[in-house]
């Protein structure tokens, strides 16, 4: 019974991504620098759309409804591209 | 055999697009820096967050002698403070390869590279300050001190053409006794930066940058 409940928790979850992801990063101060970002994030394929937003320090990434970037993979991206993440927030 | 290394050098940056020391992983950065007494000419691969290696030429010109070094190169980065609105980093610079020597003792011989990087900026701010410090058994050192103080008049947004006002103070006492002054406007748009000035003493200079 519980995992029946947990797997429709996750289902549900999935099924209300809209697809948005954003992502604070610190140390972005740099346009031609933060290229590295999107240059990472572009090698998902689902990943849609990615913008930088210099003046906020964040990051916008747009993945195929329902489909998510975790929290780990997130960090690691933006860590291979020289960043700190300061926050994720999924819209 | 330098110039071996200088052709392949040439033939690798006609199909590589173009130096930070360190730029993210599996980036690649082809730089090419250019004033009638030297130019510095590389080509790096960055394989982890913190190291990159690559190939360096180097050219030094002293009245109508040259010194040309071929070096292969390994960065890596020692620090980094990404704060809130700022950026600061110091590498670490190391090279080994051929020197080959005109000025001073003429020779060719094996050379070797140490130095330092270090920068702040921010949007509008930036500050860098760069040691190299070249040696060779039986040739003379060349030594090279840089710093740099810029602004930019404007905040561009992202994938915008950004501008910026800098100067820069050179000292290279093997190849010129004075301090080299120049005023420089630098731009970058995307992936490719170049820098165009003239130092207090005439000296052009023609800088480009890509990372791909």
């Amino acid at each position: 019974m519980k995992k029946a409940v947990l797997v429709l928790l996750c289902f549900v979850s999935l099924s209300a991504f809209a697809g948005e992801i954003n992502v604070k990063v610190s140390g972005m101060v740099c346009s031609m620098c933060a290229q590295g970002i999107k240059k990472k994030f572009s090698k998902i394929e689902f990943v849609k759309d990615i913008n930088v937003n210099l003046d906020d320090k964040i990051v916008i990434i747009k993945t195929e409804e329902g489909r998510d970037i975790s929290d780990q993979q997130i960090n690691d991206l933006i860590k291979e591209a020289g960043y700190n993440v300061a926050n994720i927030e999924r819209k | 055999m330098l110039r071996s290394f200088v052709g392949l050098l040439m033939f690798a940056y006609a199909f590589t697009a173009y130096s930070h020391p360190v730029i993210y992983k599996d980036g690649f950065v082809a730089s090419s820096f250019n004033m009638s007494s030297y130019s510095d000419n590389q080509l790096l691969y960055t394989f982890s967050p913190k190291w990159a290696t690559g190939l360096n030429h180097w050219r030094f010109t002293k009245g109508k002698d040259n010194t040309e070094l071929g070096l292969a190169r390994l960065n890596y980065l020692l620090w980094r403070k990404n704060g809130e609105d700022s950026q600061a980093n110091i590498y670490l610079l190391s090279g080994a390869g051929v020197m080959d020597s005109e000025i001073g003792k003429k020779a060719s011989r094996e050379a070797y590279l140490g130095g330092f990087e270090a920068d702040w900026e921010t949007r509008t701010l930036y500050t860098a300050l760069k040691y190299y410090h070249f040696t060779s058994p039986a040739v003379s050192d060349i030594s090279m001190t840089q710093a740099r103080v810029g602004i930019s008049p404007f905040e561009a947004p992202f994938e915008s053409l950004q501008s910026w006002f800098m100067v820069q103070a050179m000292y290279m006492p093997q190849v010129q006794k004075d301090v080299i002054i120049t005023p420089m406007l630098r731009f970058f748009y995307k992936s490719v930066l170049w820098e165009m000035g003239s130092s207090t003493r005439g000296e052009w200079m023609l800088n480009l940058m890509v990372h791909y």
